[in-house]
């Protein structure tokens, strides 16, 4: 079945964003840096609460029955509101259902939250399938990648260091950003100490704390009725979401679903990967932004190292990655992540990055895969 | 006391061990760990598949030493390989020894674990360099 192109027939367009900076857990509530974020997002797109007509809440770990609690303290305006979990990917898949909602016609002005709060573990669903293996726990996440930098360096004859500059780089943009949990330089010596698992050392893989982000959707209608200010007004032209396929055994399972997630996106677009000026990609571990790079056609396969090592996806080349930190240095606060992501993009297609301008940038895709696993897709273009 | 495999649905206590997966009899695919509940390729239930052997011999693709993990087994630093199996399906699992390294041939064995809560042995798959 051909979907019809919902985004093109009835545009959309991110005209608000908000965050509350990420950090290490604290005493903090869920509640409070929701509120935080959402506040912030109104008066950037100059709008009231009582303008919004619809919420969707992406996250992982908070538990049922998020959204009202923390949202009624706006205004208990009695809105539809929607918890949306899709593992890393929950922000992510909050903003494609508020895209969706805005762009089928339901709604003039809806936010996508995301919002989390670390607890003790993912409590991630798969452990309790009832399908065990020879693992037994031993592989984690940054294990899996660990492995996956392994084959990468072997079959590229890439070195550690090499994939260790993509948290350079990353850690540098962070310390540029005010919202970012890392803030700091780091050197290529500093990075790769403290060894956690293969080659991947603590500053190469992604803190996870809390946060919040939130983004304004709204319609053209939306944005006439509410006078809100075209000029910010960033338009989301593809919205992709796909789950793993059967790839064949051996096969880099994060790299081929990210090929076929962002393949849609540039399809549903009209554009390529030559068209990207701002790439915020899913970097939880360094060696995901060579695969990545690769995988949505940036560059020939094993071509990504020398490429960051050129400079050509820092802010100011060809395509700037992860301009906001990243994972790496922004940080993985789970729920926030995607949203944070379609912020920077925004923030970076208008314009108002600060030091952290990639010039011109007139088209950014977000990207973010997930356990299960799962990828979500958004590019915006400036129109 | 007895000796009892840490996973017993996934293995034979054969010498060397046998790893136990399933095979699919609409498609023919073969998979491991044996799924209870369906195919991932064509979609028929696991009443369709038949239980089917695996030689636990097979080559490195990948490596990873892990240096920190969340629980206090295995003990820090243990090392994790991908390992192409002869029969086809990849797997990740704990390579002991040295010299392991990506293109290496391994051979499964069966390494004491934590005893159970009875006191019994408890053996678990494990590979190891043999070339």
């Amino acid at each position: 079945m051909n979907a019809p192109n919902l985004l093109s027939a009835r545009p959309v367009f991110v005209v608000g964003i908000g965050l509350h900076q990420y950090q290490r857990r604290s005493d903090a509530t869920y509640v409070s840096l929701g509120l935080t974020a959402v506040r912030a997002a109104l008066v950037d797109a100059g709008i009231e609460w009582a303008d919004v007509e619809a919420a969707y809440t992406g996250t992982a770990l908070l538990g049922m029955g998020a959204s009202r609690i923390m949202l009624s303290r706006l205004g208990a305006t009695g809105i539809p509101m929607t918890q949306v979990e899709n593992a890393s990917a929950s922000g992510s898949s909050s903003v494609a259902q508020a895209c969706l909602e805005v762009a089928s016609g339901r709604s003039d002005v809806v936010v996508a939250l995301g919002v989390d709060k670390p607890r003790g573990g993912l409590g991630a669903a798969p452990g309790n399938a009832g399908i065990n293996n020879l693992e037994g726990g031993s592989v984690v996440p940054f294990t899996h990648f660990a492995l996956l930098a392994s084959e990468y360096m072997n079959l590229h004859e890439v070195s550690d260091k090499q994939v260790a500059k993509v948290a350079v780089k990353n850690h540098r943009n962070g310390s540029h950003n005010p919202f970012a949990q890392r803030q700091k330089i780091r050197t290529l010596d500093e990075i790769l100490t403290e060894p956690i698992s293969g080659s991947l050392t603590r500053l190469q893989c992604c803190p996870v704390g809390e946060g919040a982000a939130a983004v304004i959707i709204a319609s053209e209608d939306g944005i006439n009725r509410l006078q809100i200010d075209r000029s910010r007004a960033m338009q989301v032209v593809a919205s992709a979401t796909k789950t793993e396929g059967l790839y064949g055994d051996g096969v880099g399972i994060d790299a081929a679903l990210t090929a076929e997630t962002g393949g849609a996106a540039f399809e549903e677009a009209g554009l390529g990967p030559a068209d990207l000026d701002v790439l915020e990609v899913h970097d939880a571990f360094a060696i995901e932004e060579l695969l990545y790079a690769e995988a949505l056609g940036l560059c020939q396969p094993g071509e990504a190292a020398s490429r960051i090592e050129s400079g050509d996806f820092d802010i100011g080349g060809s395509c700037a990655f992860s301009p906001s930190g990243g994972l790496l240095a922004m940080g993985h606060p789970i729920g926030p992540t995607g949203v944070g992501q379609i912020a920077e993009v925004v923030r970076q297609l208008r314009g108002e990055a600060g030091v952290r301008q990639q010039s011109d940038a007139r088209v950014g895709m977000a990207h973010m895969v997930g356990i299960g696993a799962v990828c979500v897709v958004h590019i915006l273009r400036k129109p | 006391m007895t000796t009892e495999p840490r996973h017993p649905h996934l293995l034979k206590m054969t010498d060397p061990p046998t790893m136990v997966g399933h095979r699919c009899i609409t498609c023919e695919r073969v998979a491991f760990p044996p799924d209870p509940y369906g195919c991932e390729n064509c979609g028929s239930p696991a009443s369709t598949f038949e239980q089917w052997d695996l030689e636990a011999r097979g080559s490195v693709q990948a490596v990873a030493t892990v240096h920190r993990h969340h629980r206090s087994t295995p003990v820090t630093p243990f090392t994790v390989g991908v390992i192409g199996l002869v029969g086809g399906p990849v797997v990740k699992a704990i390579v002991e020894g040295v010299g392991v390294a990506v293109g290496s041939t391994v051979e499964g064995f069966l390494a004491h674990d934590e005893p159970d809560n009875e006191g019994n042995v408890v053996v678990d798959l494990r590979f190891r360099v043999v070339e």
